[in-house]
């Protein structure tokens, strides 16, 4: 009674990038786009005929205020909620109606805000769910988020089961259970929030090195404004559901609406 | 054509008569749902201690079951609160697996213990009243007993009602229901509360169980089928709703009474699942009430 | 599972099967029931521990394996082999129908619709008197000719036991496996995972309910008759999940455990305690949810990764 499972050939080698993802060349595409997209809850418009593009090779980062329908707009582009307006496409196809599992399958990763990570299973196990989606095989699935987690310093915990982990190294497992699905476009919710800075920082350095990975794009939610503006290439902000403003993190943050009503208080407070 | 109606309208009558009935099971059952999300797999084994007091106090004392029930709700009430905090609250923030499987165990030790101390015998505890009949005209008839034990159910149904929704302690009931941490953040004492939210559900069902003593054969394992119409209508009414669970009995006496009149009474209790089974997989939210889910 | 523990279950198991050359027919009676049992705990444990949905309808499955033998053979005239495989497709069939309506609800409703189910098919088979006999019931034939000794039908027991086991060892350790765990563990991680939650979910009902429906049909060959109220009783629902439960479930070995543990105990207390050996029951289910909420196994296996760990 030997348990393995016989093995698949590896589809899929590992270190070689995602299906369909870019060269350097190919960088400008649209990958994801939002056009027009709407969800009400009751009488709340979390978001409100939002328009957006992400093209390959970009990082985006959108802020704003607790309430601004952030995760919300996660969760309609990840399938989690379907939008009541709006059209979002991905890679040229239009998602509607697809669901979560499926989007995740056509390469779009996520994190989630409040940490869920499987509990009873170890930091491993964790991760080797995510790899799971390109390999029938332990072994090989083992072998690839052992590389994960390599890359996300995460070593000395890999046999530890994931509960009873410090915040710090669950964010970290989020990102690692979501870079081992090998997504093209990943989105991160809020993962440096509520870690030191030090350790905020430090973690910021490896999403820039996502694309080693064979990410082609990343969104991220974020409160800490150190780190959006050490990693964005762009920002975005939301108020309220709406796109309010939109450009290069520099020129945002200087933007005095941007400044007085959503970030004042943050900004000042992180940047002394 | 005339006779079919007036049968047609009777068994609505008597559906409405026992549906009362259902209607404060399933309102127990609803209002400790709907406060701390335990779904009650003891609360027919509760609904039969009920009809066990009720009989003892008829059979030593010769109290009839309409005045005895007072008794079971009083009972019953304890044994709620005792349960409450002997068992129910200390796995309060375990899963809602653990909690059914604990309510399955009351389930079993009540049960079990009724075998122990009553034997498996069947009782019954007629009542002069239900001998007596009311005649609507030619065609309809009910007994004293169900139109008393109907008045007695509105009169308090209504009382429970209006005791959750205006009352002191409803506000902070609802507060637990809606939110457990922030009503403890307004001074609320939600481990009392939910005590108290626990006995009055199991004093209703124990006094619907005295209630329905008349109308029933007694015995230890009684109350299985109850504990099912009991979920039944909670998901009729929309889980944790206690007007819609109120609604939802009613409705479920009168289907059951015209399903027994066509169909015969064995098909009554399929109906009620194919019917639960419709609601839950359509509208999961229920038919009736605010829904909450 | 390491080889090593492989070995041991196989003699394990293999030594079950010595069981009846040392013992006689009223003992093989009582621990042909507990290798029942194990065996239907063992397939629940795949959808109840594994997948962590709480089905307590599982006497559905039992009971069309119970009536589908003297159904298709004594009144369609199949063979009992090829009885036996449509037994297997209708348990099967039947877990697809449930499934895909109750695992569209999550927590007390999905448990709420599995009983709903069993109940519907319990009350059936009463009332359908013309087909199942109703409350008069059917004879069962004999899975091993008309008069097989008690020992063929203990170590058939064993054997579905070992299977169902090894079944569910295979699976947890392959994707699949870890698939229904993260299911368990969080639905909405294991979505973002790129897993369909409810098509695993409905994948581990099917293959627990074909395993119960053989633990059905062995049940009514043994006992040679059966009525709705024995064959479909809610009980049978919730004693697997209790034995589970109590061994530990989500553990390989725990409803094994639990159900050698329980049954033993309750042949014993009604010997001993005669009328009162159900509230001894719920009384140990009450204990077990309260102090011992991973199981026996779980427990142990906890406080032995403890010990290992720094």
């Amino acid at each position: 009674m030997t348990a393995a499972p016989p093995p698949d050939p590896p589809a899929h080698p590992f270190r070689n990038p995602a299906p369909g993802a870019p060269g350097p060349a190919a960088r400008g595409r649209p990958l994801l786009t939002l056009e027009h997209v709407s969800k009400r809850f009751g009488g709340l418009r979390a978001v409100n005929d939002v328009s957006l593009t992400i093209t390959e090779g970009e990082v985006l980062f959108i802020v704003g205020p607790n309430g601004a329908g952030k995760t919300t707009l996660f969760n309609l582009i990840t399938g989690f909620l379907p939008p009541d307006e709006g059209v979002i496409r991905f890679a040229g196809r239009s998602l509607a109606g697809t669901p979560p599992h499926q989007a995740a399958r056509l390469g779009i990763g996520r994190t989630f805000q409040i940490v869920k990570p499987l509990r009873n299973l170890t930091v491993l196990e964790n991760v080797m769910l995510g790899a799971f989606l390109h390999t029938r095989n332990l072994a090989e699935a083992g072998a690839r988020a052992r590389e994960v987690l390599e890359f996300l310093q995460m070593g000395a915990v890999i046999a530890q089961p994931a509960a009873g982990l410090p915040l710090a190294t669950l964010k970290r497992l989020e990102i690692a259970r979501a870079l081992a699905t090998r997504p093209r476009l990943i989105l991160l919710d809020e993962v440096v929030a509520g870690l030191p800075t030090t350790e905020a920082l430090a973690l910021a350095g490896l999403l820039q090195r996502l694309p080693e990975w064979g990410v082609s794009a990343v969104a991220g939610v974020e409160h800490v404004m150190q780190v959006v503006m050490k990693v964005a290439h762009r920002v975005i902000v939301l108020d309220r559901g709406a796109l309010i403003a939109e450009g290069a993190p520099a020129d945002v943050v200087r933007r005095p609406e941007v400044i007085e009503a959503y970030l004042g208080a943050k900004y000042k407070q992180v940047t002394g | 054509m005339a006779t079919l109606f007036w049968s047609a309208l009777q068994a609505v009558l008597d559906g409405l008569l026992t549906g009362s009935l259902y209607s404060l099971i399933g309102m127990g059952m609803a209002l400790i749902f709907g406060v701390m999300r335990i779904v009650n797999f003891a609360h027919g084994a509760f609904m039969m201690l009920g009809m066990y007091v009720t009989y003892l106090l008829f059979d030593q004392l010769g109290v009839t079951p309409y005045l005895g029930f007072l008794a079971a709700a009083a009972v019953l009430f304890v044994l709620g609160v005792a349960t409450y905090h002997g068992l129910l609250r200390r796995i309060a923030e375990r899963s809602e697996f653990m909690i059914i499987l604990l309510t399955l165990g009351i389930a079993q030790m009540i049960i079990g213990g009724a075998q122990l101390i009553f034997s498996g015998d069947f009782h019954k505890a007629n009542s002069a009243l239900n001998t007596r009949l009311l005649h609507l005209g030619p065609h309809l008839t009910l007994n004293h007993g169900d139109l008393l034990s109907f008045a007695i159910t509105i009169v308090l149904a209504t009382g429970m009602f209006l005791f959750v929704m205006k009352s002191r302690f409803g506000r902070a009931l609802r507060a637990i229901a809606q939110n457990r941490y922030a009503a403890s953040l307004i001074g609320i004492n939600v481990q009392r509360t939910q005590a108290v939210a626990f006995g009055l559900g199991i004093a209703a069902v124990g006094l619907a169980g005295g209630l329905l003593l008349p109308a029933l054969y007694l015995y230890p394992e009684v109350g299985g089928q109850f504990t099912l119409k009991a979920f039944v209508i909670v998901v009729l009414g929309g889980m944790g709703s206690i007007e819609g669970a109120a609604i939802a009995g009613v409705v479920l006496g009168v289907v059951e009474s015209l399903t027994s009149l066509y169909w015969g009474n064995q098909w009554a209790l399929v109906v009620d699942f194919a019917i639960f089974l419709l609601v839950l997989s359509l509208k999961p939210a229920g038919l009736f009430g605010s829904q909450r889910v | 599972m390491t080889r090593r523990r492989a070995v041991l279950a196989a003699a394990g198991f293999g030594l079950c099967l010595l069981v009846p050359l040392f013992q006689g027919a009223y003992h093989l009676n009582v621990l042909f029931h507990v290798a029942l049992f194990a065996a239907l705990g063992v397939a629940w444990n795949l959808v109840g521990g594994f997948a962590g949905q709480l089905s307590l309808g599982h006497a559905a499955f039992f009971g069309i394996g119970a009536y589908a033998l003297p159904l298709f053979h004594d009144k369609l005239g199949i063979p009992i082999p090829l009885a036996l495989v449509l037994l297997i497709v209708t348990a099967v069939g039947a877990a697809a129908l449930i499934g895909r309506v109750a695992f569209r609800l999550r927590g007390p409703y999905f448990a709420l619709a599995t009983i709903a189910f069993a109940e519907v098919l319990r009350l059936s088979a009463k009332n359908l008197d013309r087909v199942t006999g109703g409350d008069v019931g059917l004879q069962v034939p004999g899975l091993f000719g008309p008069t097989a000794p008690i020992q063929w039908f203990y170590i058939s027991a064993v054997l579905l036991t070992a299977a169902a086991f090894t079944a569910t060892a295979l699976i947890v350790r392959s994707r699949f496996g870890y698939q229904l765990q993260a299911v368990r563990e969080d639905e909405d991680t294991a979505r973002a995972c790129g897993i369909d939650a409810a098509r695993v979910k409905l994948q581990a009902f099917m293959i627990s309910a074909a395993f119960t429906a053989l633990g059905g049909a062995l049940y009514a060959s043994q006992i040679s008759y059966i009525v709705p109220d024995a064959a479909l009783a809610i009980d049978l629902s919730e004693r697997p999940a209790i034995h589970a439960m109590l061994g530990g479930a989500g553990t390989l070995t725990g409803p094994i455990v639990g159900a050698v543990l329980l049954e033993t105990a309750q042949e014993l207390f009604k010997n001993v305690f005669h009328e009162s050996y159900q509230l001894i029951y719920g009384v140990l289910l009450v204990l077990v949810v309260l102090f011992l909420p991973e199981g026996i196994v779980g427990t142990i296996a906890r406080w032995r990764r403890r010990q290992r760990a720094p």
